[in-house]
């Protein structure tokens, strides 16, 4: 659709009309004119988390539950298989798995970014940057859920909370950008070849035992840099080592802004030159 | 601002995606082994749907697109709608469009009719504080009831119809899109629509629908035109495209 106002074209005179905007520019126009709309993928996503839970007593707060229940059972076992002392092991667990569960939720549900509104796509046309947008929030909305405990446990351990927390924001807001982008990127790649999903999922399922989440980077000894040359690593590293107050590894922020460049990079090529097919894919 | 719609020689070609080629395993097996089986993801077969579409719908017409199942109209529709980005030619529109294409329009079965009003709304560019107010407004219209307040998947086909016709006139846009889906309701909602019809296209600068009832056509339309295989056969009065549609099978 171009915005032209076509009432001043000159019916009988085609060949004078503006050429209408480039792939680029379209490309641009559907990411600023969805992200503009907060409104609407923000209510959308408040919409997805209230309908998911729809009808259990305690909503998303299942989540909390879920990821409490599988931290103190994970981290009583995994404390003594890897030898760790149970008052840091736990703290670390915590965090990472709630991370994960974040990067995870983005990626997976990335892959059906535009499949699983492939009635409203069409129907009607809105950005399609607002299904991305609507993906990474609704799943930070889970990413709050899940947080509640953190405090608890910091508390429970002592570790002491402090300015240094507010660290975590950077790091957050990356993770973000990058969700917008793989919910793209993955997205379009789904629509088209729909073995893509369940690849990207037992893919996911390697990396989550090959990222340091559930064991210590430390215990890998002079193959550490293995596990941390790993952008997942990064992306948990970034939130949970201001929140355990210990530094960040020195790759992690490197890392994530090259991943961050390139994989926006990328998107918004793959983007501006399939978008306009995506509405056929479905 | 007024609104109008101009169309030059539009084409829209669509890919069918057999089996092989929708699965990425085995187009980027057949890239690397090329020979015989790269023919096979790659000879996509294009249905051309539209070809050489050149139109200009302005201000004040009410344009009725004939044409049998598989000519092409709600493909038109959903190029008109900004929905498919034609493969050939360009499309300059002015004016707020609404398009009702199918009757299922997205509703989320799980959500109540509330909760889908406000959805519907916001993919109609309607802020929920905005919509909110019309709900009193659908439901009296729509005579859902309590039902208002169930799940959409506990709707009735015709429900749902009422439902998503409503919400979609709710809105005043300048353009408004139809498919003739709208016919599939019993007689006394199509009674009630036709009134809640004639307040909407009283500020609707255009409408365009889609049928191959041709009764009904001439009931809304002033103007029309024929697609045939993805072309535009003729242009005219709605009688004379009637007639020359009706000719066409006779």
């Amino acid at each position: 659709m171009v915005s032209v106002a076509s009432t001043e074209l000159d019916p009988e005179n085609a060949a004078e009309w503006p050429a209408p905007p480039g792939r680029t520019a379209l490309a641009s126009r559907d990411l600023a004119d969805g992200f503009g709309r907060v409104w609407m993928w923000s209510a959308l996503a408040f919409q997805d988390t209230r309908l998911r839970y729809r009808g259990s007593m305690l909503g998303p707060f299942w989540l909390t539950i879920s990821t409490l229940v599988m931290v103190i059972a994970m981290g009583v076992i995994y404390a003594q298989l890897f030898n760790q002392e149970p008052s840091t092991y736990l703290p670390f667990l915590t965090i990472g798995l709630i991370v994960w569960q974040l990067l995870n939720g983005m990626i997976t549900e990335g892959c059906d970014t535009f499949l699983r509104e492939a009635s409203t796509i069409q129907q009607v046309p809105i950005p399609f940057s607002i299904h991305a947008y609507r993906n990474v929030c609704r799943n930070f909305i889970v990413l709050a859920h899940n947080v509640v405990i953190v405090p608890f446990g910091l508390a429970i351990f002592s570790i002491p909370i402090g300015w240094s927390v507010l660290a975590i924001i950077p790091g957050l807001l990356m993770i973000a950008i990058n969700g917008v982008w793989i919910s793209i990127l993955l997205g379009m790649i789904s629509t088209r070849f729909r073995d893509v999903p369940p690849i990207v999922a037992s893919f996911l399922q390697v990396l989550f035992f090959l990222t340091p989440i559930i064991w210590p980077p430390e215990l890998l000894g002079h193959w550490h840099p293995v596990a941390t040359f790993n952008p997942l690593f990064a992306a948990v590293d970034v939130v949970r080592a201001p929140l355990l107050g210990v530094p960040t590894a020195p790759g992690s922020w490197i890392m994530l802004v090259c991943v961050t460049v390139a994989g926006s990079g990328i998107t918004f090529a793959a983007f501006a030159r399939f978008r306009s097919r995506i509405a056929y894919w479905i | 601002m007024t609104a109008s719609l101009r169309l030059r020689d539009i084409a829209v070609e669509f890919p069918i995606y057999s089996g092989g080629s929708r699965s990425l395993k085995k187009v980027l097996f057949n890239r690397t082994t090329q020979g015989n089986l790269a023919r096979d993801a790659h000879d996509r077969i294009t249905v051309l749907a539209l070809s050489e579409i050149t139109l200009d719908i302005e201000h004040g017409d009410r344009l009725a697109i004939i044409g049998a199942n598989g000519a092409g109209k709600s493909t038109l529709l959903k190029v008109l709608a900004g929905i498919y980005e034609p493969t050939r030619g360009q499309l300059y529109a002015s004016g707020k469009i609404s398009a009702l294409l199918t009757a299922s329009v997205g509703l989320n079965p799980d959500a109540t009719g509330r909760e889908n009003i406000i959805t519907r709304g916001m993919f109609m560019d309607v802020h929920p504080r905005d919509m909110r107010p019309r709900i009193d407004e659908i439901a009296e219209f729509t005579e859902l009831g309590y039902y208002i307040d169930m799940p959409v998947r506990t709707y009735s086909a015709g429900m749902m119809i009422r439902l998503c016709f409503a919400v979609a006139t709710s809105v005043r846009p300048q353009i408004l899109l139809m498919d003739e889906w709208i016919a599939a309701g019993d007689a006394a909602f199509l009674n009630k629509a036709r009134q809640r019809m004639e307040d909407f296209l009283a500020s609707t600068s255009i409408l365009v629908l889609a049928s191959h009832s041709v009764p009904l056509l001439k009931e809304w339309c002033n103007r029309a035109i024929l697609l045939d295989h993805g072309r535009i056969l003729a242009m005219g009065s709605v009688d004379e495209v009637g007639a020359a549609y009706e000719r066409s099978f006779a």
